[in-house]
């Protein structure tokens, strides 16, 4: 059996080559057996082409001195499930491009998270108009809002809504044939159908779904012809009354190397913002996955935790993540002290952030002037509105006095800054403007 | 009398959990044996010992019927395309991520492959020089998964537990590394323990062919 020199052959390998070198190249393959034939399946072009310079000949010639048969080794690229591996899958492992980019109708799974729901998703008054507007869509698919476009930054809760949209749709209609599918995935199986000749199947596919989720639209900058199949499978989804959902990084007209058809029909339907969570929505999500993981967060905690991260809702989960594997792993109970103990190295990467130079620097560079600008005394208003922002920012995020601040602002007084501080609360409430560049720069200072 | 030939045979410690000095990193090391989470992120300086983990965790991932793949990124040769169908790999090791951070395309196709292989519902583990929050990532996207999951910082050994590891190592080789030695070696190298141990080889070396004991006046002519 082939199966035994390929075995023995490993052996020799683990010895004479490093470990790292063992693991990267060597330990990854996966082999198939004929009855003169070893097929080894690397995960991708690379790795084969790699093993192919480097190792091939060594393991041939090695199979050669341990068996007195000739036996072929053959490389490819593939891959198959180690539990799986059995003789019946010989026949799949050896095409693996061809079974790969068959697409899946049949699929029961919808590729969508069961977690995601409604229920598990916090609402608070950043994320409220998105709620709605996807329940609103969830019960009436392709005649309410078509499409419905989720926008916002990193982390906060999109893709949450998107898959909470399907799995209600699903619930509602269990016949309903719903994708959800990541940009990067449509393009890639397009990219494999074009090569493949199968691009007829991929369009009749996505062109015959109840209901499409495609998130991260971003990712369809640059590739033109993903997005001109994507623009038509998007037409005859819409014409049908089917339902699209999408999400993407900002609104959509702002990203470079979408084409203008596309970005003006992507404002078709509701573009809703999805904002960063304000403090009490962030406790509220902590304690809800506190909960979840069947840990009762005590509300100093959750305020603590949500205090200090602020830019993300994944940052959230991960501290939260962190200091529950710490409390379970020694048995500590989850008190203030332990926690600001378990998050140590993450807590003090944001104090270093979060020093007034810091923020002075990034508020120069958000408004195009520059830093002497902002400790001048000059008083014009594009002066002074950036200013007052950096003075606020730094009363809201750092633990400088109000004296220390004013005095870092050119030796302005300590009563200048509890001004600036009002001025913008006040100008965050008429100006829409002035709270989404107080957002933003929230934002770039957390992460 | 020439010097004795020493025999050259490299030996290498296989790079195990029992083989690596935990300190004050139990939790870290048990949630890395033991999480489930889709992505698990840790980060130390040089020579703390990650790569040696990452190896480890592969070792122990056979041992355990688990296929893993270990991806050493600062290979300059390296191109994204090495990322590609790694998803189907139960445990995927990607080892001083820093290096390919900051160019657009692998940032991408880190990001791409976190995603697929938390479809699969398989595991990342990522190793850097510093935290996620310091690596200048420029993708929003890529950075806010890198948090997500578990991060720890690999704490360094202080001196004294350096001096045990180095101990219990020269002893693995059949050295004898007294504590005088031992201490003198400390303060007088780098103490990063990758160049500790490049250091130990070169005296297990040297020792071999000259047949003598690691004295001070002996290694000195070494460091």
């Amino acid at each position: 059996m082939p199966q035994v020199f390929w075995e023995k052959c490993l052996t020799q390998l683990e010895r004479d080559l490093s470990p790292q070198q063992f693991n990267t190249w060597i330990r990854p393959i996966q082999a198939n057996y004929k009855d003169n034939e070893i097929l080894l399946l690397a995960p991708n072009q690379f790795v084969l082409d790699w093993i192919k310079d480097k190792y091939l000949s060594t393991i041939s010639s090695l199979i050669d001195t341990l068996s007195d048969n000739r036996i072929t080794v053959l490389l490819d690229i593939g891959s198959q499930d180690v539990a799986s591996y059995s003789e019946d899958s010989k026949k799949t492992a050896k095409e693996p491009d061809s079974r790969k980019t068959t697409i899946n109708r049949n699929r029961k799974n919808s590729s969508l998270n069961p977690n995601f729901t409604f229920d598990t998703f916090i609402e608070g008054k950043s994320n409220q108009l998105g709620r709605a507007a996807s329940i609103q869509v969830a019960e009436n698919p392709g005649h309410g809002y078509n499409p419905l476009l989720l926008y916002g930054g990193v982390g906060l809760g999109k893709t949450h809504l998107m898959h909470a949209v399907g799995n209600m749709i699903l619930r509602l209609n269990p016949n309903a044939n719903v994708v959800y599918l990541h940009s990067e995935r449509f393009v890639a199986e397009m990219v494999k159908a074009l090569q493949h000749g199968s691009i007829d199947n991929f369009k009749r596919y996505y062109r015959s779904v109840d209901a499409l989720l495609v998130d991260d639209i971003q990712f369809f900058a640059g590739k033109e012809q993903s997005q001109e199949e994507f623009f038509h499978t998007f037409n005859t989804l819409i014409e049908q009354n089917h339902q699209i959902v999408m999400t993407c990084d900002r609104y959509p007209k702002e990203v470079v190397g979408l084409e203008e058809r596309l970005k003006s029909r992507f404002g078709w339907g509701l573009p809703v913002a999805i904002e960063p969570p304000e403090l009490e929505t962030r406790v509220a999500i902590i304690k809800s996955k506190a909960s979840h993981s069947g840990v009762d967060l005590p509300n100093e905690v959750a305020f603590f935790i949500a205090k200090r991260i602020r830019s993300n809702i994944r940052e959230l989960e991960g501290a939260l993540r962190r200091v529950i594997a710490n409390s379970q792993f020694t048995g500590h109970a989850i008190t203030l002290d332990f926690v600001k103990d378990a998050l140590r190295d993450l807590l003090i990467i944001q104090d270093r952030q979060l020093t007034i130079d810091n923020i002075q620097k990034t508020v120069a560079e958000y408004y195009k002037i520059r830093v002497a600008d902002l400790l001048s005394k000059r008083r014009n208003r594009s002066i002074t509105r950036p200013r007052q922002i950096a003075m606020t920012l730094c009363k809201e995020l750092t633990n400088h006095s109000l004296p220390e601040i004013g005095d870092a602002f050119g030796g302005r007084d300590h009563t200048t800054v509890l001004h600036a501080c009002k001025k913008i609360k006040e100008l965050r409430e008429t100006e829409v403007g002035m709270d989404e560049d107080f957002s933003n720069l929230i934002r770039i200072l957390s992460t | 009398m020439s010097a004795q030939l020493a025999l050259n045979i490299q030996l290498k410690d296989t790079a195990t959990f029992d083989n690596f000095f935990a300190g004050e990193n139990e939790a870290l090391l048990n949630a890395l044996r033991e999480g489930t989470e889709t992505s698990f992120y840790f980060w130390s300086a040089t020579g703390d010992g990650k790569t040696h983990l990452l190896q480890a965790l592969c070792h122990e991932a056979v041992n355990r019927h688990i296929q893993p793949a270990y991806i050493p990124l600062n290979t300059p040769e390296f191109t994204p395309a090495i990322l590609d169908g790694l998803e189907h790999f139960d445990l995927v090791c990607l080892d001083d991520i820093q290096s390919v951070i900051g160019n657009d395309d692998w940032e991408q196709a880190l990001f791409h492959l976190y995603n697929r292989i938390q479809e699969q519902g398989h595991r990342l583990i990522i190793s850097a020089n510093t935290a996620p929050a310091n690596l200048d990532v420029r993708l929003p996207d890529l950075l806010s998964r890198l948090s997500w999951g578990l991060v720890y910082q690999l704490q360094s050994l202080n001196d004294e537990q350096k001096q045990q590891v180095l101990q219990q190592s020269a002893q693995a080789r059949g050295m004898m590394l007294n504590d005088e030695v031992a201490v003198y070696l400390l303060k007088h190298c780098p103490r990063d323990m990758n160049s500790l141990f490049m250091l130990l080889e070169k005296l297990d070396r040297a020792s071999l062919q000259a047949q003598r004991k690691l004295t001070i006046p002996f290694v000195r002519q070494y460091i």
